[in-house]
């Protein structure tokens, strides 16, 4: 790589970047800044502590490497986690197929050049704002209430939200995607189904795969997440082994699980690199933009060039992963007892009219929305600002690098209401305590991707560091994360945006804003109450998705 | 007079600027590198003194980047020794540092920190002995700002691209800010890696005499050049021929039958 070339003047652009100098916090520290929650927080924290369960935290660690192997206990996680991955898989493909249906109909390129207008497009990405606001735990309690104990109610409720998600993601690369192909085609007669399919789908198809595959993981947590609130499979499990102290039964459905995770998150990685796709990293941006000053660095797949003969291949294997796919997933579906059809059933509910919308107005509404977002921004905090420091302080240390990356597969998989269960036996009730769980669940996932995009990130900065004497740490400070800055933040901005959504789910802990109140209403039928706090949580998921998309931008923007 | 101690080197072929009194600031003993086929360094000695500024010249594939490598540190070689300043490398990370600190790299791609600004890249040669709260400090305020209007200066440029990105500066500027970078660190050592490849001739001997210029008896050079033509001012120059030294003698005595026997009769004169 040789120097730039010589004595060029600067480009207008540049020129005009130079007249205003480099603008906001230099970009290593804004990647460690969000850590700064921990100085409130670890003031706090003293107070919080009641220490009545240090026993038994000690005694649900140390079972960690005495999980049960009781044959008894083992069938009965084998076949929860059955019931977990099942749960996850179908509606992972019912959100794919739902999703990409919705796409194409919410996309504005499609339908202009189908019929001419957009304006349904843009009416119906409006419309599936809602479901897409909803956290699928919320959704799933709702149908729970609605339909009753089915499976076909937790794969409904995965599906829903995702599909809206999934929606939202495609049709924003749809619309990006230059249209000139399509119109080609479309001038030489083709109809607008084939040309479609020929002009979008090939540029769509990495982005598609890689966001497909990050969506599956997801379904596998929010899977465990929603058998934590009685919605079948392993999370049920775990709570009922929590709530009864059963620690090492407990352990042993919790290494299970996490070798299923892995086993997922190392297949798909293996699947990405075979299929040339690009890292979840540029899923910041929604767009794929490069990592770091480097181009292609975090896009590495796709600045691999396929040699001849695996230019059918991968259209074959991706049609062999269908082929199995299908039967697969029917077999499973009958395996579990899932009957769709049970979903037109709902059960008889109170009247929502004539209820007094006083109650509604008596709740502290200011102080529940306030107490959501400072959770948040705690956990949003600790999430991005601690993966680059804990990085940092294990950098002199090699062998500390695989301890943790497993601390933090195990805080991925930990479903946060369990984390936050386990947190009261040290700590009081409260936000603190609440954003301590949610914030401990992001790390594992923000810091697995920070190591991937650090992996893939070529510094030489670094070595130029380290060969004038600069100790490891500061060398990754200076030399790496300067680099990876932008991209890890803009991530951070979309992570911390799922998070306000998250919020719903250490709602048990007590004191945490809407969450709380949400579970207390769902509980005790006040459907009014309901209604309205599932209003307010909408609108302010809605409007952190816009900020998020906004400082996403902004950060992604060419410098 | 003393017996030498058992420390000091003995070289095959000492260059004329090293005095057998004073320990050599570089000194590379029979180093081999594997690589794929041939070697990519082949038993290659050579000693650096004080105040010398040599040449280090041969074709592409000849192992002049890999021979910086060794003598920086940033490779391995699986046989012969390397010695800075009269010492080895040390094992201890701390004392590795320490004397790495004085061994200054100018590097071909420059390496500079791209997100951040002129001032801050300058004030990172210093991180090697700064401490945490200085190298934080570094990124808040600007620091040491005489220092670096100093370095800028002397590489001619002026003090206002301090605060500037350096993504922001041409290239030529960002040739310059490397150099002032180095300047900065104040190393004993300097070894350049082909730091004129990609520069046009005015500017490349503008940077060349920059480089010459900064050697004093208390610093040396290394340089590799890519070009024969510009070895007016070396001292010495070591031709370096598939991983073997062909030459190391004087660069006022290699003559055209030097440069043919190095270059097999194919002068670099397009590009590297």
């Amino acid at each position: 790589m040789a120097g730039r070339g010589g004595g060029k003047g600067p480009s207008p652009d540049r020129a005009r970047i130079a007249q205003n100098g480099p603008s906001g916090v230099a970009a290593p520290l804004a990647m460690v800044a969000p850590a700064l929650v921990l100085i409130p927080v670890l003031v706090l924290l003293p107070g919080l502590v009641h220490g009545g369960g240090i026993d038994l935290l000690k005694e649900f660690l140390q079972a960690a490497i005495t999980p049960s192997l009781d044959p008894l206990v083992l069938g009965s996680a084998v076949s929860g986690l059955g019931v977990t991955v099942g749960i996850a898989l179908l509606g992972w493909a019912a959100s794919a197929l739902l999703g990409l249906a919705l796409a194409l109909a919410s996309s504005r390129q499609v339908w202009s050049s189908c019929c001419g207008q957009t304006w349904p497009a843009n009416f119906l990405r409006r419309l599936l704002a809602v479901p897409r606001s909803i956290h699928e735990l919320l959704w799933g309690l709702l149908l729970l209430q609605l339909i009753g104990l089915q499976p076909a109610v937790a794969i409904a409720a995965i599906a829903i939200p995702y599909a809206a998600l999934v929606a939202r993601v495609l049709s924003d690369q749809i619309d990006a995607l230059p249209s000139g192909a399509l119109a080609a085609l479309r001038c030489a007669g083709v109809a607008a189904p084939q040309a479609l399919v020929t002009a979008l789908g090939p540029p769509l198809l990495p982005g598609l795969l890689s966001y497909g595959g990050y969506r599956l993981e997801c379904a596998l947590r929010s899977a465990t997440l929603l058998g934590v609130f009685g919605l079948g499979g392993l999370g049920t499990e775990l709570k009922l082994c929590l709530q009864s102290l059963e620690f090492h039964e407990l352990w042993t459905g919790l290494w299970l699980l996490l070798a299923v995770m892995l086993l997922l998150e190392t297949g798909l990685a293996g699947l990405r690199r075979r299929w040339l796709m690009p890292r979840r990293l540029g899923l910041g941006g929604l767009t794929f933009t490069p990592l770091g000053p480097e181009s292609g660095a975090g896009t590495r797949g796709m600045g691999q060039t396929a040699r001849p003969d695996d230019l059918g291949r991968r259209g074959r294997e991706m049609v062999l992963a269908l082929v199995v796919l299908g039967p697969l997933l029917v077999w499973l579906a009958r395996a579990m007892g899932v009957q769709p059809l049970a979903l037109l059933h709902w059960q008889p509910l109170p009247n929502l009219g004539g209820s007094s919308w006083a109650s509604v107005l008596a709740l502290p509404w200011p102080q529940l929305v306030g107490s959501t977002l400072l959770l948040t921004l705690v956990a949003a905090g600790l999430a991005v600002g601690l993966a680059p420091l804990l990085l940092l302080v294990i950098a002199p240390w090699p062998w500390a690098r695989p301890l943790l990356q497993l601390t933090w597969a195990l805080a991925r998989l930990w479903p946060p209401p369990l984390s936050a269960l386990l947190l009261l036996l040290l700590l009081k009730p409260g936000l603190v305590t609440a954003a301590l769980a949610l914030g401990f669940h992001n790390l594992g996932i923000l810091g697995r991707l920070l190591l991937e995009a650090s992996d893939d990130y070529q510094a030489p900065a670094e070595i130029a560091l380290q060969g004038a004497g600069v100790g490891p740490r500061l060398a990754l400070f200076y030399g790496r994360f300067s680099g990876l800055a932008r991209s890890y933040l803009a991530y951070g901005a979309y992570r911390s945006d799922v998070m306000l959504r998250e919020s719903v789910v250490v709602g048990l802990v007590g004191a945490a804003g809407l969450g709380t109140q949400l579970l207390e209403s769902l509980s005790s039928f006040a459907w009014d109450q309901l209604l309205g706090l599932l209003v307010v949580y909408a609108l302010l998921t809605l409007v952190g998705e816009d900020l998020s998309d906004r400082a996403r931008l902004q950060l992604l923007a060419p410098a | 007079m003393p017996v030498a101690p058992a420390r000091e080197p003995v070289l095959p072929n000492p260059g004329p600027g090293v005095s057998s009194q004073e320990l050599p600031w570089l000194e590379l003993s029979q180093i081999t590198v594997p690589g794929r086929g041939r070697p990519r360094l082949d038993r290659v000695s050579l000693a650096i003194g004080g105040g010398e500024r040599v040449a280090l010249l041969g074709p592409s594939g000849a192992g002049k980047s890999s021979l910086l490598a060794v003598a920086n540190g940033q490779l391995k070689p699986s046989s012969g020794s390397l010695r800075w300043l009269g010492a080895p490398p040390a094992r201890s990370g701390r004392a590795r540092r320490r004397q790495q600190a004085r061994i200054g790299t100018l590097w071909q791609d420059l390496r500079l920190i791209e997100e951040l600004s002129v001032q801050q890249n300058l004030n990172s040669a210093r991180l090697a002995t700064w401490g945490w709260p200085r190298a934080l400090l570094n990124l808040l305020w600007p620091l040491d700002t005489a220092a670096n209007r100093e370095a800028l200066a002397q590489v001619d440029l002026g003090a206002e691209l301090l605060v500037q990105p350096v993504s922001a500066l041409s290239g030529g500027q960002r040739q310059r800010v490397a150099i002032a970078r180095l300047l900065r660190q104040d190393p004993e050592l300097l070894l350049a890696d082909e730091p004129l490849a990609s520069l046009d001739p005015r500017l490349a001997s503008e940077l060349l005499q920059l480089l010459l210029d900064q050697v004093t008896p208390r610093r040396a050079l290394l340089l590799s050049l890519h070009r024969p033509d510009l070895l007016a001012g070396f001292d010495r120059a070591i031709g370096l021929r598939q991983g073997q030294v062909l030459f190391d003698q004087l660069a006022s005595s290699i003559g055209p039958g030097d440069l043919a026997a190095l270059y097999d009769g194919e002068l670099p004169g397009s590009g590297p």
